[in-house]
């Protein structure tokens, strides 16, 4: 934490190496999330540059409130989110065409592991709603709080912890067979 | 059938283990650095500030800032001892003392009348007890847009503190005597004094409330007594989660000269894992050093407070009004409209000087000033019962009290007008003082 305001403080003042720092340190987090929330490997790449980009371009105008990580995982799930509203044929794709977090379609040399574990539940997160699945995905996989997420969303903290149950349930549901397909 | 617990944990601890393609990595990579080559090119003028405009063309209002900033940050230097009769207070003093290592954020902010926003400083501060304190600072002048970075080392081992500018890419170092030494490693800039100062003061629970969903107690005081009683108004406020007895947040309001200053605290982590290394200054080989060497704190002694009484009235030709910190170094700024020779030229541009050497003659200048006031300041949180007549006293006057403070039960030590001192019973002095009271 103290190293990032730090790295934070001298990106600021124009340091490329803070840069490339917070990059390194990041980029996966960053990548894993953009990922899990689109299920397109290449799509999370370009929101990853964008997100850094962007980062890179803001030295003047940045007001960092809470730490590093939950702003840039931020950025991530509102580009994420805009990126799904303009891809919205691919929502309207009926259930039994939903493609999979872990998909052999999807730049396989991509994925370190593959496991059926990994795959079924990629295919469950691709059924919910997608405010659903990015208020679940945030919640436990980026450890945010629901506090920001509703921020983030421009939702009342009500919505998104009805959202992250409806979420849940109709994933236990799924996980256990308890919706058809 | 799986339970929603089972799936949160399952999902949580689900591994995603996901690389980026490599090449694509480089291309990223390379996009954002140019990406942030093009916005540095883009920035406006005043986004980094050079030294020489910041510390030359108004070199004493600067450091009045400074040394205003300076008291608001490290009021952890100004802590006297004495024994609290508070009951949980003490217990949350108990249990700071236990952590060995922690940090927190602080900001703070000031406005005069004349200007809504005169200072903004943010601050990641590092507290270890073996160590010292590291503290990383972003002064922001919203008035100018002039934004300074300092990270800032404490380090009692070596009896140094190091103040690093990357953007000028200068540093300063002071050399700390024992006393002063002794007194960091007792007191930081950190609750424990904060806490500490409160059981001395008079204070009243706020009672319960909550903060980022953590159940806390509130405490306030009001009572002067908190900054000395030189200082002004003061109200401050300290929430303590009630689990672990450990502050959470807490804030400061006071006034200082005609600034009102507002200090939060927040962002606590208590036992924060450290590294020695974090306590290594890095200073780049290309950085040098204000002055050329480092500079000798002024021990806060007899001593320095006449080398500050006889420098100040050697450039005014007459003594400081007042000795509060806040008010002696304006008065200080306001020397450069004189007419004497001998100031002027300290004000002036000297052509033959390199910045350097500028610096170091206006620090020789301010050193024992400021060591005046924090003397000053130290003889009332001591309770030596201190009390100056600069008002009243001008150098010329031999025989006339000038400052004094207690030494003994019966006997004062006096500072007369021509500087010299002796110690008097409490009998003799009623009689000196006589006509500065009349």
């Amino acid at each position: 934490m103290f190293d990032d305001r730090v790295l934070i403080l001298k990106f600021k003042y124009g340091s490329s190496d803070a840069l490339r720092r917070i990059y390194e340190k990041y980029k996966k987090d960053l990548l894993r999330l953009a990922t899990i929330l689109l299920n397109d490997v290449s799509d999370a790449e370009d929101i990853v540059q964008d997100v850094f980009v962007s980062f890179a371009q803001s030295a003047e105008t940045l007001k960092l409130s809470g730490n590093l990580k939950s702003y840039l995982l931020s950025c991530v799930a509102n580009r994420a989110r805009n990126k799904n509203r303009a891809n919205q044929h691919r929502q309207a794709v009926a259930l039994d065409e939903a493609e999979p977090v872990v998909s052999d379609t999807k730049r396989p040399d991509q994925w370190l592991i593959c496991s059926e574990e990994l795959k079924r539940w990629s295919e469950a997160l691709a059924r919910l709603p997608y405010e659903q699945r990015e208020v679940v995905i945030l919640h436990l996989r980026a450890s945010m709080k629901f506090r920001l997420i509703a921020q983030s969303q421009g939702v009342s903290i009500n919505t998104v912890k009805g959202r992250y149950r409806y979420g849940l349930e109709k994933l236990r549901s799924i996980l256990d067979g308890e919706v058809k397909r | 059938m799986r339970s929603a617990e089972n799936i949160k944990n399952v999902f949580k601890n689900l591994d995603l283990d996901i690389d980026i393609n490599p090449k694509t990595d480089r291309k990223i990579l390379g996009e954002l650095l140019e990406a942030q080559q093009k916005s540095k090119e883009m920035q406006p003028a005043f986004a980094l500030p050079n030294l020489r405009r910041t510390i030359m063309k108004s070199p004493l209002t600067k450091l009045t800032v400074a040394a205003v900033l300076a008291i608001a940050c490290v009021t952890g230097l100004i802590l006297w001892t004495g024994t609290g009769s508070g009951v949980a207070l003490a217990d949350v003093l108990a249990r700071i003392e236990q952590a060995s290592v922690y940090m927190y954020q602080m900001s703070i902010t000031g406005q005069t009348k004349e200007r809504p926003l005169s200072i903004d400083v943010q601050s990641t501060v590092l507290i270890s007890h073996d160590h010292g304190m590291k503290m990383s600072m972003e002064f922001l002048d919203p008035n100018s847009g002039e934004r300074m970075l300092q990270e800032q080392y404490m380090l009692p081992q070596k009896k140094r503190m190091i103040m690093i500018m990357p953007s000028q890419k200068k540093y300063t170092e002071l050399e700390i005597d024992d006393t002063l030494v002794e007194r960091t490693q007792k007191q930081n800039n950190d609750p424990r004094t904060m806490v500490k100062r409160i059981l001395e003061c008079d204070y009243k629970s706020l009672g319960m409330s909550t903060i980022d969903g953590i159940e806390v107690e509130g405490f306030q005081t009001t009572d002067p007594h908190y900054l000395g009683g030189i200082l002004g108004d003061v109200d401050v406020k300290i929430w303590v989660d009630v689990k672990t007895q450990l502050p959470v947040r807490s804030e400061m309001n006071m006034q200082m000269d005609r600034m009102d200053i507002h200090a939060v605290i927040y962002d606590f982590q208590w036992d924060a894992s450290v590294d020695a290394a974090e306590f290594e200054p890095f200073i780049p080989d290309d950085y040098t050093m204000f002055g050329g060497a480092p500079i000798k704190m002024a021990p806060f002694n007899e001593e320095t407070a006449i080398q500050g009484l006889r420098l100040f009235s050697k450039l005014s030709g007459k003594f400081p009004e007042e000795l509060s910190l806040t008010t002696l170094m304006p008065q200080f700024s306001k020397l450069k409209d004189s007419d004497d020779p001998s100031v002027k030229q300290l004000f002036e541009h000297d052509k033959d000087l390199t910045e350097e050497e500028r610096v170091k003659k206006l620090m020789d200048i301010m050193i024992p000033i400021q060591g005046l006031g924090t003397f000053y300041m130290r003889l009332f949180q001591d309770k030596k019962d201190p009390a100056y007549y600069g008002k009243s006293v001008a150098p010329e006057d031999t025989d006339q009290v000038l400052m004094r403070w207690k030494v003994s039960d019966n006997e004062y030590r006096v500072i007369f007008g021509d500087l010299h001192t002796e110690t008097v019973t409490a009998e003799v002095l009623a009689e000196l003082e006589k006509p500065l009271l009349e």
